[in-house]
């Protein structure tokens, strides 16, 4: 990540994308806006954004369906920006590709740190990747397929495995039940969010040192989990 | 039905009449002919009549009749001389016995006609008085359903009828045995009662319930073959059927009335929504720009400006959540509330909406509660975090900064119980009942912000997950919200590995 970053943001609310670009231009981001599906395709192709910004409900179609078009090409970080009204559709467009959501109305802060958070795992996914995933006092070794508290072996099933390592793959970022449950059990699973609860429940009680109130995977309700590093 | 019952002893008795009138003759005149020779033969005959008037009032006027020819017969035969023959010898003792005769037929005749008479009016009397006991009833009574139940215990009880059923308009089509749509629509149309035998000499009678504002309904009941058997009988249970159609058609007018009484109520809840839509968001909006207006100025200093800024977006991110309430409660009230219920631990839940109340009130202490080995619940995860939300936030906004909200989640009597309780003034004991109403607050034209839908959205979402949301007072001062959640059986989770 460098300052002269660019950032697409697709909104047709003036005001919001107005108040957007300020607070993103102030942080030192260049940025590009677009009110509309099309423009922002068109945008999108053009300036090769380093991250878009994207709000779902667009005069001229559905965010979802820019968010297909553009994972065909493009691996660009998607931050959307949803009402709480479009509780579904955000689940949709999460699993469509996008990386992450702010719920309107969101704070500038919030909106930056996400911002930087999704920029600053971009650029990281694009260095040679170790096999080794920290967080905490925790080491994940994928090689091995150990994880390590400090020095003491943690003891993990096969699956509690599989789903801390696709959870601590991606840091701070919102993944979905479908997404999880696909990654972790295979495509046919995609429905059966018990699995994925119960599995959250036993690798929480294994790794957080309060597991009500969890530190390291949090929960989106209606919509997944967030891993914190 | 005393009456009833003795109308009917006299009229379906005529035979035991007849023998009476035989053997009671026969016996009084073999019985009375050794004395003939004292006793007068007129007084003779006046016996004959007197047991003439009593038959005809114990066994009406067939019996009576009958015994009075007899009578004549006997009278000539044993008393008149010669004795023990028909032959009569003088004209006087001709004109003796046919004289009795008539007197006895008159006398006899006349006497069973008052008996007939007074049977009827006591029978009448009776039959009023039942009729009267049913409209007293009925008279109290509110709903159809009500209706139909006091009809069905009068009939059983005073005729021992069964099956008896109140046929609204809209069932005719789906009766079942032993009513038939075509016997319902065939005695509507002809608007009288209509039979028809069932097994065991019973009858089924169904009945037009006809009332000023047309046909309310149909009554179906089964009785006895001899229940029906008279003219009289037939009225009674018409007169029943005409009260039962008229207490009908006025509790039909009872329901129209709390329609009205209701769509007033929701004009109330309209104004009451205007009403507190301009104080408790207009109110702060008018802070909102007034402080906005005053940066703009620019003659504040930079301290303050920085305080006021953050004020404004304090002031607006609590009218976003009384919008959030707002789009809620219309969402509810719209009826569009599909439960997107799954089974999950309630600490997951409960977790993550902690998280999101510390980001928005950081400074608040939150002390959780939870008892050991909680069983999933079978919940619709963003509808219950928005219960636990407007809890939360009521209690923090109530409650003295420094003083920790509390929550609580245990497991009690097959219940999963959440209960969030805080140091804050409580509610006034008048006011418990009306808390979860749409539009209530605790304390009106408080400083405290909000539109008072909090607490009726939370009641909502839990009564509609099949639980309940109830306020205690806390021991010690202060409020407790406790929500309680059914735990029903999860299914049982297969593991997917060894």
């Amino acid at each position: 990540m460098n300052d002269t970053s660019s950032i697409l943001i697709v909104e047709d609310e003036v005001q919001i994308r107005e108040a957007v670009a300020t607070a993103l231009e102030c942080e030192g981001f260049a940025t590009h806006q677009a009110a509309t599906v099309r423009h922002a395709a068109v945008l999108a192709a053009e300036k090769r954004p380093d991250l878009v910004v994207l709000d779902l409900g667009l005069p001229d179609g559905d965010g979802v369906d820019f968010i297909r078009d553009y994972r065909a090409w493009s691996a660009t970080p998607i931050l959307i920006l949803s009402a709480r009204s479009e509780e579904s559709s955000k689940v949709d467009a999460l699993d469509a590709g996008a990386d992450d959501y702010l719920t309107k109305p969101f704070g500038v802060a919030e909106l930056l740190a996400r911002t930087r958070a999704l920029l600053r795992r971009h650029a990281g996914s694009q260095l040679p990747q170790e096999p080794l995933l920290r967080f905490g006092d925790f080491t994940i070794d994928c090689v091995d397929r150990t994880v390590l508290r400090g020095d003491t072996p943690l003891r993990l099933t096969q699956i509690e495995y599989r789903l801390l390592v696709s959870l601590a793959a991606k840091p701070g970022r919102v993944l979905t039940h479908r997404h999880l449950l696909a990654q972790v059990w295979g495509n046919q699973a995609v429905e059966n969010h018990q699995y994925l609860r119960v599995y959250v429940g036993h690798l929480r009680q294994k790794i957080e040192d309060n597991p009500a109130q969890p530190r390291h995977i949090l929960t989106e309700i209606g919509v997944g989990y967030r891993f914190e590093p | 039905m005393e009456a009833a019952e003795l109308v009917r002893t006299t009229r379906e008795k005529p035979i035991l009449g007849y023998l009476w009138a035989f053997f009671g003759t026969t016996l009084g005149s073999l019985l009375l002919s050794p004395f003939r020779a004292e006793i007068d033969l007129s007084n003779i005959a006046l016996l004959y009549v007197l047991a003439v008037v009593v038959t005809a009032v114990s066994f009406g006027r067939g019996a009576a009749v009958a015994m009075a020819l007899y009578s004549a017969f006997c009278f000539a035969y044993v008393f008149v001389p010669p004795h023990f023959s028909l032959a009569i010898t003088e004209v006087q003792y001709l004109l003796a016995a046919l004289i009795m005769l008539l007197v006895a037929l008159i006398v006899g005749h006349l006497t069973s006609r008052i008996k007939a008479q007074a049977d009827e009016s006591q029978r009448r009397s009776q039959s009023s008085r039942a009729l009267y006991l049913l409209a007293r009833e009925l008279a109290g009574v509110q709903t159809p359903a009500e209706v139909q139940g006091a009809a069905r215990a009068f009939l059983e009880q005073s005729l021992q009828a069964r099956l008896v059923h109140l046929f609204k308009p809209d069932e005719f089509k789906d009766v079942v045995s032993p009513a038939n749509p075509a016997l319902i629509y065939q005695c509507l149309e002809r608007r009288r009662l209509l039979t028809r035998p069932t097994s065991d000499g019973c009858f089924y009678a169904v009945l037009p319930l006809v009332a000023a504002s047309g046909v309310q309904g149909v009554l179906g009941v089964e009785v006895k073959a001899a229940t029906l058997g008279s003219q009289d009988a037939v009225e009674h249970l018409e007169t029943v059927a005409s009260v039962i159609a008229v207490a009908l058609e006025r509790s039909t007018y009872v329901a129209i009335a709390q329609e009205t009484e209701v769509k007033h109520a929701a004009e109330a809840l309209r104004s009451s929504i205007l009403s507190a839509l301009s104080h408790d968001l207009r109110t702060p909006l008018t802070a909102l720009v007034g402080m906005a207006d005053t940066v703009v100025l620019g003659k504040v200093g930079p301290e303050k400006q920085q305080r006021m800024l953050e004020a404004i977006r304090a002031q607006a991110m609590s009218i976003s959540r009384q919008m959030t309430n707002l789009l809620d409660m219309a969402r509810l009230n719209a009826g569009k509330l599909p439960l997107n219920t799954a089974w999950q631990p309630i600490e997951e839940v409960l977790g993550a909406t902690l998280q999101q109340v510390r980001l928005q009130w950081k400074t608040r202490s939150l002390n959780l509660q939870l008892a050991d080995g909680l069983p999933p619940v079978n919940i619709d995860a963003v509808l219950i975090e928005r219960v636990l939300w407007n809890l939360l936030e009521n209690a923090i906004k109530y409650a003295p900064e420094d003083e920790a909200i509390e929550i609580g989640v245990k497991q009690a009597d097959g219940q999963l119980e959440i209960a969030i309780c805080d140091r804050g003034p409580g509610i006034p004991p008048e006011l418990v009942g009306r808390i979860f109403e749409t539009f209530q607050r605790g304390r009106l034209e408080s400083e405290i912000t909000g539109v008072g839908l909090g607490l009726s959205i939370a009641r909502t979402i839990v009564e509609a997950h099949g639980g309940k949301l109830d306020y205690l007072p806390r021991h010690g001062g202060g409020s407790c919200f406790k929500v309680s959640l059914a735990i029903g059986q999860p299914p049982v989770f297969e593991t997917l590995e060894a």
